[in-house]
């Protein structure tokens, strides 16, 4: 994959000057999951397509199948999506076996036709996972995420009640981490990406990105514990600290955020009442 | 499974500065000696093997608690699936290693503890099995595989506790590879050099003569076992295992 | 009440804006707002669509309040909405770099930013509670960016000539977003709000005059269903994608406004849009939606085209003599850096004249090469590293080497539903916050101002204004069984038959491009009256071919995108055709408004503050036997603020 990855970016380097009829149009046949409601049985599909433009996004190759679908009276793939720049969290797909795709840091609606071969195969299935059950087709419920946020990854500040922004400087060393930490989209390919279906690194980012800020601390302990028995709660797998997740996160959220969510918990613990 | 797993690794270290004794003379008598200063703790050493065994069965059960949650977390998988190169040989092999090692440690103990101790004492004994090419076999998968689960082990168990961040993730992550290459080879060397025949321990000396002499290193022994309990039940089994 | 014909009246418009000294008005009016009795107040519904900025902020708060709060969204989590995708910041009159800025700097900015088409009162209350924006978000741990020794760092903005942007990285929106979220969470949890994610508002619901409630579906089960409430607020965002190429997210629609429109509600101003003028250009028929990149890029970036209209050469091979400069040369004081229309303007000008580049001809470079020179290459990946990865990972080419090409693209509404100074519209109880109102931005929005404005809703305004009809008028109680909404729902519940037994061949989806390409063509960067009536003629023809020959497989009782989407169309359809109706209406340029008509002789916007300085509100014509609409017009008046000529020069 990675091969294909580097001279496809050659190529598309070589054709600079929006000269876009010289870049060949490629033919793809795509393997995707369908799969009609939840309880329904889900099988894969395959579709070929043989003008695919090197320019069009992966969601937009999608888009041109299923506008012929629809044409043909069959029903489109149902696939989430919404921002398509690669910060509203909303699409998902798991392309050839990784969740949004070979590219690293880059969501499924970033990723370009240049960067596959004419001739290429391509599976396309929803993330799975049994804390993310399957919609219709590719979509998958992705609500656990938002449990887990109202149990606990909020710090309380009624409207009105917030002292002036400036009466308490927060290091910037720390202002950056806890920014790096709450990158985070919310995709849930952590979850997709790793073996075991573990939310460790989404849960961590959020507890990592309000426990370093001083405005985090008063429910410092109560807030991990909450996040963490909703995390199980939701039927999450366990964490083996295999760095998949990180590697394929989209925004690169460090696994180091999982080690900090284990130090908070445990403190916690230890603290609590 | 991380608590359980390094107070195991703490264990193993023991256990092999224990074995070290084989190759300090060759008659074997230190080693002799080692194991009948253990064995004179009487109860003390029962229960520190009892806690060792707890330890064991715990990691055992967590371990497959953590596999089974694991598995029931997606039960529709990947029609194809390919990891994005983080995980390891080792990380991916923990089930896999664990069993080997599991039973390893049965063969193991079945070897040396739970056998009547031949008369002319363990380093024979030791020497013995290690020679033999079936034993060599088995030894050094069983503690390769332990070396590999190690590998992963370590760092892992580090992050879970949560010592581990961006700074110290390279140190900690150089030093779990230490520990498994350490106690891996460390390890294996027993089988091959009595395999290859490089050492052999010829005659078994009295082991009650050995006694005396290594009083000294005993109260050592005594002082590293009244730091830490759990190790002091490591090494009281680790000798009963030979 | 409303005249039959098309003529201007006002006796709808009641703005309630208060009296006196500018800088007490909101004060006054909040003293003079009535109480909601903190132990009624969990007795009190409110109905809140839409979870962006300003639905996520004014349902939290009226949750902390007591209200009894349901909260609506049609993405999966109230997360996404697309406030999440703004880049740049949240501007706020902080005065924290002791750089001359204050909260009447801010308003006189935003007044003639938006080219003095918006209310005096409105402004200047945003502008007030800008402050306390800032305070509100860092007390939710939005991390934004801060100098060393951690007080919070600002940047200028938009061409402002302060420091008042507050900015998290390229995110804030993002930041903004999830912080407003966590607090909408929070509630959720203490089940204080109620959350419906994946469900979209198709209609509401007016009783006795007074909106009483909502009919939605939900998308995964296409469940018709309605909820009733004692108020309804609309925080759905702006319209956008009525051109189809926008950088608005997919899902951004018209329909919760416009179905509110249809039942009442005065829509104000539809013809002010905003282009954003640093987009990556359109790369081919499939192009699904546009990008924007940071308007950052111009502090560094030339912008330029050839000088020939044939120029066949690459980029680098364009000696400097055959280059034109044109922002540098036609605005010499603001250069690269002119507002937001006026470089969109002059981007579609040059490609009109033929001098384009790229393969279409249809975009303009933003070029490095000198700044890289300057600073070295270093520098500039640090200033820009991930825009120029985010440019060569969708163009696949590499902006230090290859100029980047840019195009305007759609960005932001400034019109929406007309809204007094409560946030209210014409109908009782239907109040709009955000975006989807058309109040504070006139007619052009200022870089930074978009979150400032959803959150002031949400946090600062509607908690106290809302008490305006809760309080202050009397209403019974109304369940979701009163026949009314029996009969919404069955309405709706036709709509969607209507549009399942089409039993046409065409996709929603090829509807909306061509309605979209219509729009970009003749309602778009430059309107006149000829192509907006020849618009007007074309949009209803294509309408009245969609309810026939649009083609939706699948079934209405699942997830069915293509039929959501649908919907949607066909409310851009009618939307469409009244942006047209608004834009041939204001015989004068102002703003995202450029009528080719109504220019200076050197090609700049010509205002007419004689006849058209009001809001032009339009309701639609009930007693019409097809879609029809009467203007109402709120004139503004300016007390406190000249009227001046908006030079960039």
């Amino acid at each position: 994959m990675s091969s294909s990855h580097d001279t496809h970016a050659a190529h598309g380097a070589a054709s600079t000057h929006g000269a876009h009829a010289e870049k060949k149009s490629l033919r793809l046949t795509l393997h995707v999951w369908r799969q009609r409601d939840p309880n329904a049985e889900g099988k894969f599909a395959t579709y070929k397509l043989d003008d695919v433009s090197p320019d069009m996004s992966f969601l937009e190759m999608l888009d041109v199948l299923n506008e012929r679908l629809i044409a043909g009276g069959e029903e489109a793939i149902a696939f989430d999506h919404d921002c398509r720049e690669g910060i509203c969290g909303a699409c998902s797909l798991t392309i050839n076996g990784q969740p949004h795709g070979f590219e690293r840091e880059t969501t499924t609606c970033q990723i370009h036709m240049r960067r596959f071969e004419d001739g290429q195969t391509i599976y396309i299935e929803p993330f799975r996972a049994n804390a993310f059950p399957v919609v219709k087709d590719l979509v998958v419920d992705r609500s656990a995420f938002d449990r887990i946020i109202a149990a606990g990854g909020f710090i309380t500040a009624r409207a009105g009640s917030a002292p002036d922004a400036n009466a308490l400087p927060i290091p910037q060393v720390a202002a950056d981490a806890a920014m790096d930490a709450a990158a985070c989209i919310g995709c849930g390919a952590c979850v997709a990406s790793c073996k075991n279906a573990s939310a460790m690194l989404f849960v961590s980012a959020k507890v990592s990105h309000l426990a370093l800020l001083p405005q985090g601390q008063a429910e410092r302990n109560s807030r991990v514990l909450a996040m963490v028995e909703q995390m199980d709660k939701e039927g999450f797998g366990n964490c083996t600290n295999e760095s998949e997740c990180e590697a394929a996160c989209p925004k690169g959220i460090s696994v180091s955020n999982i080690a900090r969510l284990n130090r908070e918990y445990l403190r916690a613990l230890a603290s609590s009442d | 499974m991380s608590v359980t797993g390094l107070l195991l690794i703490g264990f193993l270290v023991v256990h092999l500065a224990g074995n070290l004794q084989l190759f300090s003379d060759d008659t074997g008598e230190h080693f002799n000696a080692y194991a009948e200063k253990l064995k004179s703790f009487g109860p003390l050493l029962y229960v520190a093997e009892f806690g060792l065994l707890a330890l064991f069965v715990a990691h055992l059960a967590l371990g497959l608690r953590v596999t089974f949650e694991n598995r029931a977390a997606r039960s529709q998988r990947y029609a194809l699936d390919r990891d994005r190169g983080a995980r390891s040989f080792a990380s991916s092999t923990m089930v896999v290693t664990g069993v080997i090692v599991l039973v390893f440690v049965i063969v193991h103990l079945l070897d040396f503890r739970l056998r009547e101790m031949s008369p002319d004492g363990l380093a024979a004994m030791v020497v013995r099995r290690l020679s033999e090419p079936a034993g060599a076999l088995i030894y050094i998968v069983g503690v390769g595989a332990l070396g590999i689960h190690l590998s992963h082990a370590f760092r892992s168990a580090m992050q879970t506790l949560g010592l581990n961040n961006t700074r110290y993730d390279v140190p900690i992550a150089r030093a779990g590879k230490a520990v498994a290459i350490v106690l891996g080879v460390g390890f294996a060397l027993f089988p091959l050099v009595y395999f290859s025949g490089a050492k052999h321990s010829t005659h078994s000396a009295s082991v009650r003569a050995a006694v005396p002499s290594t009083q000294q290193r005993s109260l050592a022994d005594e002082a590293v076992s009244s730091r830490a309990s759990f190790e002091s039940s490591s090494s009281g089994h680790s000798e009963e295992q030979r | 009440m409303s005249t039959p014909t098309a003529t201007a009246t006002n006796s709808k418009l009641d703005s309630k804006c208060p009296s006196g000294p500018l800088a007490d008005r909101w004060e006054k009016h909040r003293f003079d707002l009535k109480l909601v009795n903190p132990a009624n107040r969990r007795k009190f519904h409110v109905l809140v669509v839409g979870t962006g900025l300003a639905g996520a902020s004014a349902a939290s708060s009226l949750a902390e309040l007591g209200y009894s709060v349901s909260a609506f969204c049609i993405q999966d989590s109230p997360r996404r909405a697309h406030s999440i995708a703004a880049q740049g910041g949240i501007n706020a009159a902080k005065n924290y770099q002791n750089d001359g800025d204050s909260v009447h700097r801010l308003f006189y900015d935003t007044i003639k930013g938006g080219d003095f088409r918006a209310r005096e009162s409105n402004v200047h209350r945003l502008a007030e509670v800008s402050v306390n924006i800032i305070d509100q978000c860092v007390a939710l741990g939005v991390p934004f960016a801060r100098e060393y020794g951690g007080l919070l760092a600002n940047r200028s903005f938009g061409g402002a000539q302060v420091s008042r942007t507050f900015y998290a990285r390229g995110q804030t929106g993002q930041q903004l977003l999830l912080g407003a979220y966590s607090g909408l969470m929070r509630q959720v949890g203490e089940g204080k709000v109620k959350l419906y994610a994946r469900h979209e508002m198709l209609d509401l619901v007016v009783i006795d005059g007074i909106a009483r409630g909502i009919v939605c579906r939900n998308l995964i089960t296409g469940e018709i269903k309605s909820y009733a409430g004692d108020a309804v607020l609309l925080c759905t965002g702006g319209y956008g994608n009525v051109f189809y190429l926008s950088t608005n997210a997919k899902a951004c629609n018209v329909t919760a406004a416009w179905r509110a429109h249809k039942r009442g509600a005065l829509f104000a101003n539809p013809c002010y849009t905003q282009i954003h003028p640093t987009c990556i250009p359109v790369s081919g028929s499939h192009q699904s939606k546009l990008t924007l990149m940071s308007e950052s890029l111009r502090n560094d970036g030339r912008v330029w085209v050839p000088k020939a209209g044939d120029e066949s050469r690459s980029p680098d091979q364009v000696p400097d003599e055959e280059r034109d400069y044109y922002l540098e040369r036609k605005y010499p004081s603001f250069g690269n850096l002119s507002p937001r229309d006026i470089s969109s303007r002059a981007a579609k000008q040059v490609c009109d004249e033929g001098r384009g580049v790229g393969g279409s001809k249809m975009s303009v470079y933003l070029d490095f090469r000198d700044a890289i020179v300057r600073d070295g290459v270093d520098a500039i990946r640090a200033r820009y590293g991930n825009l120029f990865q985010m440019y060569e990972r969708i163009t696949g080419e590499d902006p230090y080497r290859v100029p980047m090409r840019i195009y305007p693209a759609v960005h932001y509404t400034m019109g929406g539903v007309w809204v007094d100074y409560n946030l209210e519209s014409t109908i009782p109880g239907l109040f709009v916050l955000g975006e989807a109102n058309f109040s504070d931005h006139g007619a052009n929005r200022l870089g930074a101002s978009a979150l400032m404005q959803g959150l002031a809703d949400g946090y600062f305004v509607i908690p106290y204004t809302i008490a305006s009809h809760l309080a202050g008028r009397k209403f019974g109680k109304v369940t979701a069984e009163h026949a009314e909404f029996r009969r919404v729902e069955q309405e709706v519940r036709e709509r969607i038959e209507r549009l399942k037994n089409a039993s046409g061949k065409r996709s929603p989806d090829s509807f909306h491009r061509e309605l979209g390409l219509l729009m970009w063509d003749k309602c778009g960067m430059a309107r006149n009256a000829g192509g907006l009536r020849q618009a007007i003629g074309r949009v209803r023809e294509l309408r009245e071919q969609y309810w026939q020959d649009v083609k939706i497989p699948g079934d209405a009782a699942n997830l069915n995108n293509a039929l959501e989407h649908a919907g949607r169309v066909a409310d851009f359809f009618e939307l469409a055709e009244l942006m047209c109706m608004d834009a041939l209406d204001r015989n004068e340029s102002c703003g995202g408004h450029f009528r080719e008509e109504f220019q200076t002789p050197d090609g700049e916007a010509k205002r007419d503050d004689a006849n058209y300085c009001y809001a032009g509100a339009w309701e639609v014509d009930a007693s019409a036997s097809s879609l029809a609409w009467k203007l109402h017009k709120e004139p503004l008046v300016f007390e406190n603020v000249k009227l001046a000529e908006r030079s960039y020069k």
